[in-house]
């Protein structure tokens, strides 16, 4: 397994008035699970392909373990990949279809390696079966098994692996892709427009938008400290709320209400914070000014989640002005009509021109 | 509760080929066996014509021809099909071009193909002709029967081949591209690309151009008719050309009747066969 | 209004009857194969069921061809007129019902303003992003004034956050024009986010019906828990019951002196950001049958350490052994 290093990578299609990758840079370490997350249309399949060779380079470069492979062939590189559907040959028994990724090794050590990643994966009953027979879990491990069996692979690319399995093998599919890549130590990259699948999946995310990297960091870090607003609005169920503001006098202000403390230049500003960090209550009619961080919303409706212990919780809705508010809370007792919203003022995040302010004082 | 009505949907197929198929076969299994002189006298003789049939050195010797002809054509159409599947481009403008250009021999009337390489082959103005005979090389196809066969068989190949490259390409563009990807990256060679990628899922549109193939060429008439007459000699007499022979130029309605009806089951061995062996073999996967 | 009556989707399956209510949105919630998309075709006229009937305002309509019900379908991919642009799109159901022009731009304005197309009337709709496309189909099928709408899992080919958005947008749009609804999902989150009703499908059969909260709340079956859990209930037996405990009723903190505890062994962690499942053993399940416990925020639990989740007594459902 490989240390995997983008320069400066950039990629435009022939014809098209845009790059759609343009200048990455990003160093995936050898035995990382990394997760890039991003819509479709991002770049996450260019740069898919770019990785494995299918594509090649034409701008920057990438380095595993310090050689430059961006003019290697795919198979030279030593990555492997699974797809969306199971993609095995279809003629061949499994066994066949791992013994085949390591045509080049003697027998002996190629049939313990069949054994041994089969038996790992819990797929040995059906190895001598063809793809035909077997149900779609146990023909995705078999393609999973198929991209760690050869000794000497460099990195291993999934390409959303659980598209096509039913939510309840989901669980068990990526626990056990977890489990093996922390066993065998592999460098895997995990794509997906999927924030659920790239934050339990990865030790590190690298957020893709329109053909750049906004943010590499934990899934934690991605969650409390986005350093863009895409990044806040895209992990995150439902996203970060974003509210108009204003920077000035060491705080940041929404509709005349200072809301928290903040180290900026003096500026209108973005004010971010996630459903779960607010707090919406129903206010009693014309009672002005509760607290200094509190601001007047008018309370749209709920969508309950869940119930417990008698309580309904789940999303709150409420206008602002021109901006819709979500919150994450306890819904019992709330109804439309005038309510508070106070915010966490240790946790609200400022923007300007898409990224984050400084940390506050 | 059923709904029964589903019946009066297959109600027009079901007389269709009553008239067409089943009702001409009883007659003609009829006719095959009885001697008949005219219109009024007619003789049961049982299955005295197909034994004779069966003895007809003139039947054995177009039935060999005729296997002969077709396991060649086929040896050679369906892999060129393939060939030629594979060479075509998958995407851009020109695709749709390529494909139709590709067409046009399927579209022209079989008795102008006949006729195209009749006067294309012709040793003293034919194009082909004349020019084999220019580089030194004796070649006339009215007269020597290597030549009559081998302008036979291009001429088929000609008009058949894009029948089984059109098939193979609508197979090939049926796979999805990560199938070619996955197999990139496993450093495949073109051959093992086609061997464990195409080939396992061009099965069933090949069953269909096998067959198709082995029917027309099994049947084949007007071209061979066209072009040599089934000559020189009868080196090019398939079994309909003798047939027709015997039912339309020597009134033999007997013994026409009984080589049909044996003609008739051999093609529906083969097919079966064919059917068979590829249906079982699609199973065990 | 719409009714099934002694309906059999498959054979071998037992008949059910529903009666769907005017104007509401009704979630058909099943696994994959479990009857929903038949359902939906047998609804919509394209697949006639094993036996019973469907009845359209008191009328049976079993037999009649997609054409002639008042019934309008949405499917998974998008399906629009690649050719056509989007006015042409909307406008399309009306033309054939031979509509006057005027009339039909009228109405095609309205709903483009509704399904926030109105930008894009001349554009072709793979101009269009998925979840415009989406809206597109939707669109059309509401112009189409059916009396009914059917939706088999219109947003389940659609990116996670623009399903998330639609999710909340779909509820509003639908409610606007006051169709009725049948819309079919695996996504429990869908059962809750859109429906006025629910009904709980399972091996080409109806499994409970109601209002998601009551379903929600007190399932009629254990496979009924679990449609309505993502990840599924958790499962222990009492002498010879069931029990069962959502994982989003587990939690590390006890909240009343009546709780129930239950001491697990951690196997794993995994998050979304916004909440953290822990995969574990918890002591009183059999051997192998993993707990999910689904907690808000991040949590950091170390794989291998023991921890105890609490839940209300009133949180934990009770089925005989045999109610599957």
């Amino acid at each position: 397994m490989a240390e995997v290093v983008l320069e400066d990578l950039s990629f435009r299609y022939p014809g098209a008035a845009a790059d759609t990758l343009a200048g990455l840079n990003l160093t995936v370490m050898r035995g990382e699970a990394h997760a890039l997350l991003g819509s479709s249309g991002s770049g996450k399949t260019t740069l898919l392909n770019l990785l494995s060779g299918l594509l090649p380079a034409q701008h920057g470069r990438i380095l595993f373990d310090g050689q430059d492979v961006s003019q290697v062939a795919p198979w030279q590189r030593g990555v492997t990949q699974v797809f969306q559907f199971p993609v095995l040959y279809e003629a061949m028994s499994v066994a066949a279809n791992l013994a085949f990724v390591m045509r080049d090794i003697p027998d002996k050590q190629r049939s313990e390696r069949v054994a041994e990643i089969a038996g790992k994966l819990g797929i040995d009953s059906v190895l001598d079966r063809r793809p035909a027979g077997l149900t779609l879990v146990q023909k995705q491990l078999a393609a999973i098994a198929k991209a760690l069996v050869r000794p000497g692979v460099s990195l291993v690319l999934l390409d959303e692996p659980l598209t096509a399995a039913e939510p309840e093998h989901k669980w068990q599919l990526r626990q056990t892709l977890k489990s093996l890549q922390q066993e065998l130590g592999a460098t895997m990259i995990y794509v997906t427009h999927d924030q659920t699948e790239a934050l339990t999946f990865a030790d590190r995310v690298s957020v893709l938008h329109q053909g750049v990297i906004l943010q590499t960091a934990t899934p934690q870090a991605l969650v409390e400290k986005p350093v863009h607003e895409h990044v806040g609005y895209f992990v995150g169920t439902p996203g970060m709320n974003l509210l108009e503001g204003i920077i000035r006098e060491g705080g940041c202000w929404v509709d005349g209400i200072r809301l928290a403390a903040i180290h900026a230049a003096d500026g209108p500003c973005k004010v971010g914070f996630r459903p779960e960090w607010a707090r919406i209550e129903q206010r009693s009619n014309n009672v002005v000014d509760k607290a200094t961080n509190t601001l007047p919303v008018v309370i749209r409706g709920t969508r309950t989640l869940t119930t417990s212990r008698g309580q309904s919780l789940g999303l709150a809705v409420a206008r602002l002005g021109e901006s819709e508010v979500v919150t994450r809370q306890t819904l019992t007792g709330l109804e439309t009509g005038a309510g508070w919203l106070s915010i966490d003022p240790e946790r609200i995040l400022c923007f300007r021109d898409g990224w984050r302010l400084t940390d506050h004082a | 509760m059923h709904d029964n009505r589903a019946w009066f949907g297959v109600l027009p197929v079901l007389l269709i080929v009553s008239f067409s198929a089943v009702i001409p076969l009883i007659t003609v299994v009829n006719y095959s066996v009885q001697d008949i002189f005219d219109v009024d006298t007619r003789l049961f003789v049982g299955l005295d014509w197909y034994r004779e049939t069966l003895r007809d050195p003139r039947f054995l010797d177009a039935l060999l021809r005729q296997a002969g002809f077709s396991i060649l054509i086929l040896g050679i159409e369906i892999p060129l099909g393939i060939l030629v599947a594979r060479a075509l481009p998958t995407e851009g403008r020109r695709v749709g071009l390529i494909l139709v250009l590709m067409a046009i021999p399927l579209l022209i009337p079989w008795n102008v193909v006949g006729t195209i390489w009749q006067l294309f082959a012709r040793p003293d103005i034919g194009l082909l002709g004349s020019f084999v005979n220019g580089l030194g090389v004796e070649f006339n196809f009215t007269a020597n029967r290597l030549d009559a066969w081998i302008t036979l068989l291009m001429m088929d190949v000609w008009h058949w081949t894009s029948l089984v490259a059109l098939l193979t390409f609508s197979g090939l563009s049926s796979i999805p591209s990560a199938y070619y990807q996955a197999a990139t990256m496993d450093g495949a060679s073109r051959w093992q690309v086609f061997r464990h990628v195409e080939l396992p899922r061009l099965k069933s549109v090949l069953m269909i151009a096998v067959l198709l193939r082995l029917m027309d060429s099994f049947m084949i008439y007007t071209e061979p008719f066209v072009l040599t007459g089934g000559g020189p000699g009868n080196s090019t007499t398939f079994l309909s050309q003798y047939l027709t022979t015997m039912a339309v130029g020597q009134f033999d309605l007997g013994p026409a009747a009984a080589f049909s009806v044996l003609y008739f089951l051999v093609v529906l061995l083969l097919c079966w066969l064919f059917y068979t062996s590829m249906t079982t073999n699609a199973e065990e996967q | 209004m719409l009714e099934l009556n002694a309906l059999v989707l498959k054979a071998g399956s037992p008949p059910f009857s529903h009666r769907f209510e005017a104007g509401q949105i009704n979630v058909v919630l099943g696994r994959n194969h479990s009857g929903k998309t038949r359902l939906a075709r047998v609804i919509a006229g394209l697949d006639a069921p094993e036996s019973g009937e469907v009845l359209l305002g008191g009328k049976v309509v079993t037999g009649d061809p997609p054409g002639k019900r008042s019934v309008a379908l949405v499917y998974q991919d998008f399906v629009n007129y690649p050719n056509w642009t989007v006015f042409e799109n909307l406008a399309s159901p009306q033309k054939a019902q031979r509509v006057s022009a005027a009339l039909i731009r009228e109405r095609v304005l309205e709903i483009a303003g509704q399904m926030q197309l109105t930008e894009f009337l001349d554009r072709y709709p793979d101009a269009l992003s998925g979840g415009q496309q989406q809206r597109l189909a939707i669109g059309r099928a509401l112009a189409k004034s059916a009396d009914v709408l059917v939706m088999d899992e219109p947003l389940v080919n659609l990116d996670y956050k623009l399903r998330e958005a639609l999710q909340v947008e779909l509820r509003g749009l639908l409610r606007e024009f006051g169709v009725s609804v049948v819309y079919t999902t695996s996504d429990p989150r869908d059962a809750f986010a859109l429906g006025d009703t629910l009904l709980l499908l399972a091996d080409h059969r109806l499994l409970q019906a109601g209002p998601p909260l009551s379903l929600y709340e007190s399932p009629g079956s254990p496979a009924a828990a679990d449609l309505m859990s993502d990840p599924c209930a958790n499962r222990w037996m009492v002498g010879g019951d069931l029990r069962l405990i959502r994982p989003e009723h587990l939690s590390l903190d006890p909240a009343h002196v009546d709780d129930v505890a239950f001491p697990v062994q951690v196997l794993g962690r995994e998050t979304n950001g916004s909440e953290t499942f822990v995969h574990c053993q918890a002591d009183v399940a059999e051997a192998n049958t993993q707990w999910v416990a689904k907690l808000s925020g991040l949590v950091d639990l170390a794989p291998g350490s023991r921890e105890i989740f609490y839940a209300s007594a009133t949180a934990i459902m009770k089925f005989d052994a045999h109610a599957d």
